[in-house]
């Protein structure tokens, strides 16, 4: 995507500057629209609708493999923000809580649900997926999924007032023995 | 002011019809919705809904033509824009996940 | 074509001397100090614009650099968190709503009448109302930063974080409020610009002979009053959500917090177009005069102003993309924001093809220009990648988002903004640029500006977060922050090199010569500095570039050749021409000199301020003080005897516009409907998204409508559209005026009561959102019922003070399209209060 840009913010240059150091063709009258074919119906019209359909498209197509579909493994968790904490709950009636640390299981996809007491926050681990919205009142689903095992780094990514800078947590990946360790432990 | 109406209504028959149909989406994901309804036939039928009455438009505009001749060519290209932008950007609704 | 020919010009002589000083008589402001205040006149007023507006940009630029000094480097303590977030909040609103929309309305109030061929604006008064409104707002903003009472929650202002509970105090308040104010102004400049276009223009100059900037500025101010009242309406709920503690976006009480973001963005997204258009029209003036040749493809460009300003209406959703709108949804928006990158691409490409058809040359204004496509285009194209959802999904608020906009709204439309100065600085102060700074300026500010910009987008790609007021050493952000925070310095000294380069030419350069470019449009036409009169006659014109077609014009139009060249009549005449074809059709005369509009602007401003301060008293006798004031307005306006048809010149009899059944007045009035009916509309919007999607909802119960009232309601409705009617025929036969005055008065009370019993029946509305919202209808039908109502009452007094006859009938014909608004939408408010209950 960075190079298409790249390129096509070259085109327009070179065609830019191509205006300056051509030489003048001084019999053109000015009411002479004769341009418009080249410039109005193939750059002007043709070419952004070719590359933005695909554009469009492409994009979309990623976009519906990255939805909290339905998944055989499916883990879900629940995250709940408030100015500027987060609580975690997992299991069946949401048991167990972790304050400021997520868990999950490495390999699985795990759907997030996320919603807010207060104002408006976001969840997101760069590492793992974009970001969504905790809105107070709503429960938004966002399918994660960490590769391996490992700690990944989260953070709310919507203002949110004085500690919205160190309104952070982490995320732990476990592998699939300690995750049961992690569930076992937490109902007792 | 007939001559701007000219210039204006097709293109706003189409954010007429674009919201609505998103409207129409929103509602076919909340509580509202009839749960034994399938929304896509109904999104699609909008859609389709949406094109005719751009398609209408585009007719209207050409079939009573502005005695000004610059009024009559950019309108029609103005209401040509808002039939491809009818096909266009309700797309969507032939693919995409309805309410996930 | 050559450069050298307006010294051809020679002096006016003559006639054209007699006619220049009965006509500056006239037109003139007075000279004192106090004729600041009372002055409605285009040049003046729009000068008074540029400065302010100047000024509000060098105190969001002075913001800007407390923001890079906080971020130059890591774990900075130059300011406290709560401070910063003032300062950013600051920065965004005082650039966004005091600085960009109102420069653009400074420039289109001084170059429209020269480019349009008319002597002033349509409403020179509403324009002078404006500029005090927008003053006074402004200044209170300002005022309250630097008491330390700025709003602290980013210039987006989303609850609950606005919200009572989460940021008590007045800063938010201060920002509503003051924002509401100087969005009322740039509605009454939107209407007058409208009214200006469509209506006062050269003799012959039809829609397709019109200079490029005026279609420009149309659209704009068409999109004006479509996209501020969602916000106008959003700014009122959550105040009175704050004030009175009405859930509209409070969960527990049936609101959300989403209503806003839908509201906002429904205004916010149009206003990147509002701020780029302008811009665009700018450069598609400048450019061909300086590729010396005419635009290529002007309907195409016309055709795609129009289409981007519809377009925009429909990608507002883009900035919810992380809200959790399904997905099919975000394709819609997904789609339609790529789709609006095709009309901005045929803008690119006509104008890169105006320069391959002339002879293009760097001067000053060009090299600006230059600087834009530079900017912009990297700026449209990262616009594009956050249109792709995914891309979207993870650099959402963060530094890439920043810099992407700064590359939009910098490149897009101050470079632009920049190359107008320059270009039309001899057409404003009569001066050539003699100091020229403006050359170092270019070079310091612009590859500093993508320095600093670039490296907050690599900022932002490495996930610093927008909005965070400072950063740990080990994040691997410092290198790019202290580039862009030096950088950012050099594009300020830039800036401010700009701001003296003009201030000193404009005070102490030479005197320059007529159209130094070479330029065919008309405002070149006009002798400079521009006379309050603008042109001595006005101009007949026979094509786009009505300079080329006749070099010599200038000097008809001094020697009194065009129309209206007479200044016999005493009064401050300009021609009125048919919308499409630009055939001269009426004679409009402007009003005088008054202190009018800055007293309504004062009284105006008071109503909307005192509440910051609990003065509620203050703030209704101020309402009552908008009303008085308003009708004395109206009132010194019109005329008591018929005057026929006046001599136009050129053998025209034309009929005078208060004795025509469409004049000026009419046409704001439809407009000024159009900003209402989508306030209107706002408001129901509100009410179905609500009643969709909010959580905690339906309500206990729903409102059970009344028979009687339903009657009253129906029946009130018939009075009120039959009375005006009644009226306007009474008046144009000569019968009796009162009764049917009577009758439509009846009708709006009996509408009025209808409404009355909605906020009856449900006597809490802090209870919950819908209720709520019953309230916020009702008031709506009781708001227009008691316009009508006084419009009314007015129309009746006019008639008895001989103002009305069969001729001078057009305020009737204004009453009626109030009545009929009132009747349309009260309906509609009341059907919509009373249909859930009728189902439920």
């Amino acid at each position: 995507m960075l190079a298409c840009g790249l390129a096509i913010f070259l085109l327009v240059m070179a065609l830019l500057l191509a205006a300056f150091y051509r030489p003048a063709n001084p019999s053109v009258d000015g009411r002479d629209e004769s341009g418009t074919r080249v410039w109005m119906w193939g750059l002007g019209l043709g070419f952004p609708l070719v590359t933005l359909a695909a554009l469009t498209g492409y994009g979309l197509s990623i976009g519906e493999r990255l939805l909290p579909r339905e998944a055989p493994d499916l883990v879900t968790v629940q995250a709940e923000a408030r100015q500027w904490a987060w609580t975690f709950r997992y299991g069946e009636n949401r048991v167990i809580a972790t304050e400021g640390v997520l868990h999950i299981p490495a390999g699985r996809p795990v759907n997030v649900e996320i919603t807010s007491t207060d104002v408006i926050h976001s969840f997101w681990v760069p590492r793992l997926a974009g970001k969504l919205d905790a809105i107070p009142g709503h429960v938004n689903v966002l399918r994660i999924e960490a590769a391996r095992a490992g700690t990944y780094d989260g953070q709310s990514a919507e203002f949110s007032g004085r500690g919205y800078r160190e309104h952070v947590f982490t995320v732990e990946a476990h592998d699939a023995a300690s995750w049961a360790t992690f569930l076992k432990e937490g109902t007792q | 002011m007939i001559e701007i109406l000219r210039l204006s209504l097709p293109i706003t028959v189409w954010l007429t019809g674009f919201s609505a149909v998103y409207a129409l989406q929103g509602l076919s994901c909340s509580r509202h919705w009839p749960a034994d309804l399938e929304a896509r036939p109904v999104l699609l039928a909008a859609w389709a809904v949406a094109f005719v009455l751009q398609l209408i438009a585009l007719i209207a505009v050409l079939y009573a033509p502005s005695p000004v001749r610059f009024v009559q060519t950019t309108a029609t290209a103005l209401a040509a824009t808002a039939l491809v932008a009818a096909v266009w950007t309700m797309m969507p609704v032939l693919a995409a996940s309805a309410c996930l | 074509m050559t450069d050298a020919r307006p010294s051809s010009v020679s002096q006016p002589r003559g006639k054209a001397l007699r006619l220049h000083r009965g006509l500056a008589r006239i037109w003139g402001s007075d000279q004192r100090f106090r004729g600041w205040l009372t002055t409605s006149n285009n040049n003046d007023i729009g000068t008074l614009f540029l400065i302010v507006a100047t000024s509000f940009f060098v105190i969001g630029g002075i913001l800007a650099m407390l923001i890079r000094t906080q971020l130059a480097t890591p774990d900075s303590a130059f300011m406290a968190p709560q401070v910063y977030s003032q300062i950013f909040t600051m920065h965004g609103t005082v650039m966004m709503f005091l600085f960009a929309i109102p420069f653009f309305e400074a420039m289109s109030m001084l170059l429209l009448p020269g480019m349009l061929g008319t002597r002033d604006l349509a409403f020179p008064r509403l324009g002078a109302y404006g500029l005090w409104v927008y003053i006074f707002g402004g200044s209170a903003v300002i005022i309250a930063m630097l008491m330390g009472l700025a709003p602290d929650g980013g210039w987006f202002m989303y609850p609950p974080l606005s919200s009572a509970a989460f940021s008590p105090g007045i800063g938010a308040d201060v920002w509503l409020l003051g924002i509401t104010s100087i969005e009322v102004s740039a509605i009454a400049t939107a209407i007058e610009v409208i009214v200006t276009v469509l209506r006062y223009r050269a003799a012959g100059m039809s829609l397709s002979r019109m200079p490029i900037f005026a279609w420009y500025i149309l659209v704009v101010s068409v999109m004006i009053l479509t996209a501020f009242p969602p916000m106008i309406l959003g700014s009122l709920l959550l105040e009175v959500e704050r004030a009175l503690n009405w859930p509209f976006f409070k969960v527990e009480n049936g609101g959300d917090p989403l209503l806003w973001q839908h509201l906002f963005w429904l205004f916010g997204h149009p206003e990147v177009y509002i701020i780029f258009l302008p811009a665009a029209g700018v450069i598609a003036t400048i450019l061909p005069v300086m590729a010396r040749t005419n635009l290529l493809g002007y309907g195409w460009v016309v055709a795609a102003a129009v289409s981007l300003a519809v377009l925009s209406f429909g990608l507002w959703v883009h900035h919810m993309f992380t809200t959790g709108i399904p997905h099919i949804g975000l394709a819609f928006f997904s789609a339609a924001s790529t789709l609006v990158a095709v009309p901005t691409s045929v803008m690119i490409f006509s104008w890169i093809g105006t320069l391959w058809k002339g002879r293009a040359r760097m001067e000053l204004p060009m090299l600006w220009i230059m600087g834009f496509f530079a900017t912009f285009v990297i700026g449209g194209l990262t616009g594009v990648m956050l249109a792709v959802v995914p891309f979207n999904w993870q650099v959402h608020d963060t530094h890439f988002v920043v810099a992407h906009l700064h590359y939009v709204l910098i490149g897009g439309y101050v470079f632009p903004m920049v190359a107008a100065i320059y270009y039309f600085m001899p057409l404003l102060t009569g001066r050539t640029r003699f100091f020229k700074l403006g050359e170092v300026a270019f070079w310091l500010v612009v590859p500093s500006f993508h320095i600093t910009f670039l490296s907050i987008h690599m900022a932002g790609l490495l996930g610093q977060r927008r909005r965070t007021w400072t950063y740990d050493a080990d994040q691997g952000w410092t290198a790019l922050n202290l580039v862009a925070s030096v950088a950012s310095f050099v594009m300020a000294i830039g800036f401010a090199l700009i701001i003296l380069d003009v201030a000193v030419n404009a005070f102490v350069a030479v005197r320059g010569r007529r159209n130094p470019w070479g330029a065919g449009t008309l405002e070149w036409a006009a002798a400079i500095p521009s006379p309050a009169y603008g042109f001595a006659s006005i101009p007949i014109v026979q094509g786009r570039y009505p300079l080329h077609d006749d070099p010599d014009l200038a000097l008809h139009i001094a020697r009194g050749e065009g129309y209206l060249g007479d200044a016999s009549r005493n009064r401050r005449e300009t021609l009125i021409v048919s919308t499409a074809r630009g055939e001269p059709s009426q004679v409009v005369v402007l009003p005088g000199n008054s202190v009018l509009p800055f007293l309504l602007a004062l009284v105006t401003s008071t109503s909307f301020l005192a509440p910051l301060f609990d003065a509620y008293i203050v703030a209704g006798l101020a309402l009552v003080g908008v009303v008085a004031l308003a009708l004395v307005w109206a009132w010194g306006l019109g005329a008591r005897a018929d005057e026929g048809h006046v001599d136009a010149g050129h053998g025209a009899k034309l009929p005078l516009a208060s004795e025509s059944p469409d004049p000026p007045g009419w046409w704001g009035s439809v407009f000024l409907l159009l900003a209402d009916g989508v306030h209107f509309g706002s408001l129901l919007f509100g009410y179905a998204f609500l009643w969709t999607v909010a959580p905690n909802w339906p309500p206990h119960s729903y409102l059970q409508a009344q028979l009687w009232a339903v009657i009253l309601a129906l029946t009130g409705a018939l009075a009120l559209t039959a009375g005006p009617r009644l009226a306007v025929r009474a008046i144009a036969t000569g019968g009796a005026v009162w009764p049917t005055i009577a009758l439509g008065i009846v009708g709006a009370l009996a509408l009025a009561i209808a409404a009355a019993s909605v906020i009856l029946d449900r006597p809490d509305p802090a209870s919950h959102a819908y209720d709520a919202t019953l309230w916020l209808l009702a008031g709506h039908v009781g708001l227009h019922t008691f316009l009508s109502s006084i419009m009314l009452f007015y129309l009746a007094a006019r008639g008895a003070a001989g103002y009305a006859s069969p001729a001078r009938i057009g305020e009737a014909g204004i009453v009626r399209l109030w009545a009929d608004f009132t009747v349309a939408t009260g309906l509609v408010a009341l059907a919509a209060a009373w249909l859930p209950g009728a189902f439920a």
